[in-house]
């Protein structure tokens, strides 16, 4: 287990008191109010990431999970240099990021899920001796990383094609590529996955997973798809409303969690009245059902659906991860 | 009625839209002409000094402030590269899907942001150089202002139908951006922003006036500063009025091979 | 050393972009020669009424222009590019992406892309500059040489005026139209400055150094020499430099990411 008990002398990363706040204003809508929003504005402070405490160790693969706006990115863009905090410290791999020393610069990377690092109108390997030179690696070593990893991620056919040809996944591969050319010790991922096929999220997390084994940098990713994390990070942080609410491994969050299983079935008539199963409500007329329900109710619920006539295709499936974080980050 | 309806909510975008940002705002409507008036009254004026003379081509130092005043001013209202750039978005981006699959033609809902955007920074912005005719006591005849107004407004649809056609370009050819630059440079050396049109030579001179685009600034502004006759801005409804048939008839065509070649993906 | 070979780098990656659009090559080439049309007709109109205007015939005045042409040609290849699409870049939140590099992010803000297609038109500037040049009665051809040290002032000063507009909008996010309002200003430039009227005269060589970008380096080539103006335009434009460095720094400290 991997939280605060960390040997200090192998933190990459450590954070206090870590924090970030917006100004924002109401608007209202309507002519007359954007008249009147001309020179009389009400701002509100938002809180983007309350004050945090995090220490990663070396070679750690973290997941960062959290609703939107939960404060994930903004915790991300702290680390990676790119916005001042509004209170709090931050040492990654010994420097302040957002004082961008270049020699911090050298040996980290971030990806943003959804931007393009590459140039959109040539081929990414053209994009790649660009960065080579940015980054100072010599033609040779940047060639043979840039296959190497291409290789694995099996698309190595369209590093000469030109990137706006390219789909959404062999898109997103290619950006991996490139951000992983300098062989960063630090590497933060945001939003990796997001809007791949399942074809494409599992190659590159099969990727990821590979490269993490062989380079061993520290990662922090975050994802709405909790399989990334699950199957990736050994370790676990929730974030809500700016907070974070969980830090642990994945395993524990399960055990703590509480664990549910979905029933579904179908019955062969609707139903004439709405009935009560364990702590769910079934409206009067419904024929489809799929139900969460929690271990401990469980035989409750099977004791109460046996008794209902008509029922059909009863099945009992162990509810996935991602409904486990929503009902985790629901209580909180 | 309903095109009133339906525009209608347009129009409205717009204003919210543009009001939305009033540093912008500010700077488009009333700066910007400001300071381009600032320097164009600048230009003449410096040019009278380093010349010495009175006069230029049969008219005073103080007319020339004036026209340049104006023209900063009435510039505002008859050019339309962002409208313009819009609507090649749209296309670029394939956002004009989601107008495509409405009861509402691309063409009208643009042309109704667009005027709904011109009509308020037109009141606003006119104020200034109104105030500042007056207070200096420029040469101008404020009874001209509604004539010379109605024939810029009307040059504005067919300010639109040129920008229709450059957009429709965009279902073609990518990144055509350049295009409305160039085409806005074409119009603002034809249509008197530059320096009177009547200073021209012939047969330049007369060719040029005779041409729509001089209805955007030239006969307006000269208009109302005295350098255009009554004949010369009627002729510029006229010339209009052509320009406005042929980019019509232009714009259909181009808009109906463009949809036929359209192949609904953005970027 | 490092910083010109990442240039160059650059240079060659926009280059091959650059191929990409053919179209756009000429239509860019085209979109400068109207704007070089329109400034000559406008000299050419005025000259009706005059034979010397800020001290310069029309032959002379050609010569203006042409270094004109070639500055805005100089400016547009290497600066164009990046400056303009600064504004955009900060609303999309790529610039993030400029500053994870190890690199000076105003190096790369600046000049990662080069306009090559914009070579046509410094072409075509240059060959107006030569033409207008022969067609002077007793030129004095070793003045050219004064253009080594005053062309590269010139592209300086356009730069850094340029560039310290530019940075604004990073502070303030969406200020578009605020480059519509320098270009205006910049308008004062494409007037020798000795049309202006002392008060005017002295702000464009100091603190709007505009008459760096052409009636400096005209004055080089049709007048006798002003050394000493020569030396004071070298640090002014050299102090606009160093300020945009400044100016750069504490905007990216001002700079909030857009929250993606």
């Amino acid at each position: 287990m991997q939280t605060a008990n960390a040997n200090k002398s192998e933190l990459v990363i450590e954070t206090k008191g870590l924090s970030r706040v917006y100004k924002t204003y109401k608007k209202k809508e309507g002519i007359l109010e954007s008249i009147k929003g001309f020179w009389d504005r009400q701002y509100e402070e938002k809180v983007a990431l309350a004050p945090t405490d995090l220490q990663i160790a070396g070679g750690q693969i973290v997941g960062l999970v959290g609703a939107n706006g939960a404060g994930k990115t903004t915790l991300l863009k702290m680390l990676s240099g790119l916005i001042h905090p509004s209170s709090g410290t931050a040492q990654v791999l010994g420097y302040t990021p957002w004082e961008r020393k270049h020699d911090y610069l050298r040996q980290m990377s971030i990806l943003l899920g959804q931007k393009n690092q590459l140039w959109w109108d040539i081929s990414p390997m053209d994009s790649y001796l660009l960065l080579a030179d940015i980054y100072d690696i010599d033609k040779a070593t940047a060639i043979k990383r840039i296959h190497h990893l291409a290789e694995i991620l099996k698309a190595e056919h369209v590093l000469q094609t030109q990137l706006r040809r390219l789909s959404l996944g062999e898109r997103m591969k290619m950006e991996i590529i490139g951000a992983l050319l300098h062989e960063p010790k630090v590497l933060f991922l945001d939003e990796p996955t997001i809007g791949l096929d399942i074809v494409a999220q599992t190659s590159i997390r099969q990727f990821l997973a590979e490269y993490a084994k062989e380079k061993k940098p520290t990662i922090i990713l975050t994802s709405h798809y909790m399989d990334d994390i699950a199957k990736l990070s050994d370790r676990l942080l929730l974030i809500s409303k700016g907070k974070m609410v969980y830090d642990g491994t994945v395993k524990d969050f399960t055990k703590k969690s509480r664990t549910y299983q979905k029933i579904s079935f179908s019955l062969s008539e609707p139903l004439d009245k709405d009935l009560h199963i364990a702590s769910q409500n079934l409206t009067k007329g419904t024929q489809e059902i799929s139900i969460q329900i929690s271990n401990e109710e469980l035989q409750i619920a099977l004791t109460q659906i046996t008794q209902i006539s008509g029922v059909q295709n009863l099945k009992i499936e162990e509810a996935d991860f991602e409904d486990s974080i929503h009902a985790f980050l629901e209580a909180q | 009625m309903r095109f009133w309806k339906r525009n209608k909510a347009f129009f409205k975008l717009a204003v919210l839209s543009n009001l939305e940002y009033r540093l912008n705002y500010f700077i488009d409507a009333i700066l910007q002409p400001m300071i381009a008036a600032g320097i164009e009254v600048t230009l003449w004026y410096s040019l009278f000094h380093t010349l010495g003379k009175t006069e230029i081509g049969g008219y005073a130092q103080n007319s020339y402030l004036a026209y340049a005043l104006w023209t900063a001013f009435v510039t505002r209202i008859s050019i339309n590269w962002m409208y313009e750039f819009r609507m090649i978005e749209d296309i670029e981006s394939g956002t004009i899907n989601s107008l495509l699959v409405r009861p509402i033609s691309f063409f009208e809902s643009h042309l109704s942001q667009f005027l709904g955007y011109k009509i308020v920074t037109t009141l606003i912005s006119l104020s200034i150089p109104l105030t500042v005719t007056w207070i200096f006591g420029l040469p101008f005849d404020y009874s001209k202002i509604p004539l010379a107004l109605g024939l810029v407004t009307y040059y504005l649809f067919f300010l639109h139908l040129t920008s229709f056609c450059v957009a429709t370009f965009a279902f073609h050819l990518n990144k055509i951006h350049s295009f409305t630059v160039a085409k806005n440079l074409t119009l603002w050396v034809l249509c008197g922003e530059l320096f009177p049109l009547d200073l021209l030579p012939e047969p330049l001179k007369s060719i040029i006036i005779n041409l729509p685009f001089s209805s955007g600034v030239y006969l307006p502004v000269g208009y109302l500063t005295g350098r255009v006759s009554h004949e010369t801005l009627m002729q510029g409804f006229l010339s209009t009025t052509v320009g406005i048939f042929i980019f019509a008839v232009i714009s259909i065509g181009l808009w109906k091979k463009g949809l036929s070649s359209y192949s609904g993906t953005g970027a | 050393m490092k910083y010109l070979r990442l240039f160059l780098s650059f240079a060659r990656t926009s280059f091959i972009a650059d191929m990409e659009y053919r179209v756009n090559f000429l239509s860019r080439i085209l979109t400068d020669v109207i704007w070089y049309v329109a400034q000559i007709v406008t000299f050419e109109t005025l000259f009706q009424f005059s034979d010397k205007i800020g001290g310069w015939t029309l032959p002379e005045m050609r010569v203006f222009l042409g270094l004109i042409f070639i500055v805005d040609g100089i400016y547009m290849v290497l600066f164009q590019a990046n400056l303009d699409s600064m504004t955009e870049k900060i609303r999309k939140g790529d610039m993030d992406l400029l500053l994870t590099k190890p690199v000076s992010s105003q190096f790369m803000m600046s000049l990662q892309r080069t306009s090559t297609a914009m070579l046509g038109n410094l072409i075509i500037g240059t060959s107006w500059l030569i033409y207008s040049i022969i067609s002077l009665e007793n030129f004095e051809w070793i003045r050219l040489a004064w253009l080594i040290f005053l062309l590269p002032i010139a592209v300086i000063t356009t730069y850094s005026l340029r560039m310290l507009v530019s940075t604004v909008s990073v502070i303030v996010t969406r200020a578009d139209y605020l480059q519509f309002a320098w270009y205006q200003i910049t308008r004062l430039g494409l007037r020798p400055d000795k049309m202006y009227a002392p008060f005017l005269r002295y702000i464009v060589l100091t603190i709007i150094p505009l008459a760096a970008t052409a009636s400096v380096p005209a004055r080089a080539l049709l007048d006798p020499p002003e050394v000493g103006l020569f030396i004071w335009i070298g640090f002014v434009s050299g102090f606009f430099l160093w300020l945009t460095t400044k100016f750069w720094n504490y905007a990216l400290k001002h700079y909030t990411s857009a929250s993606s």
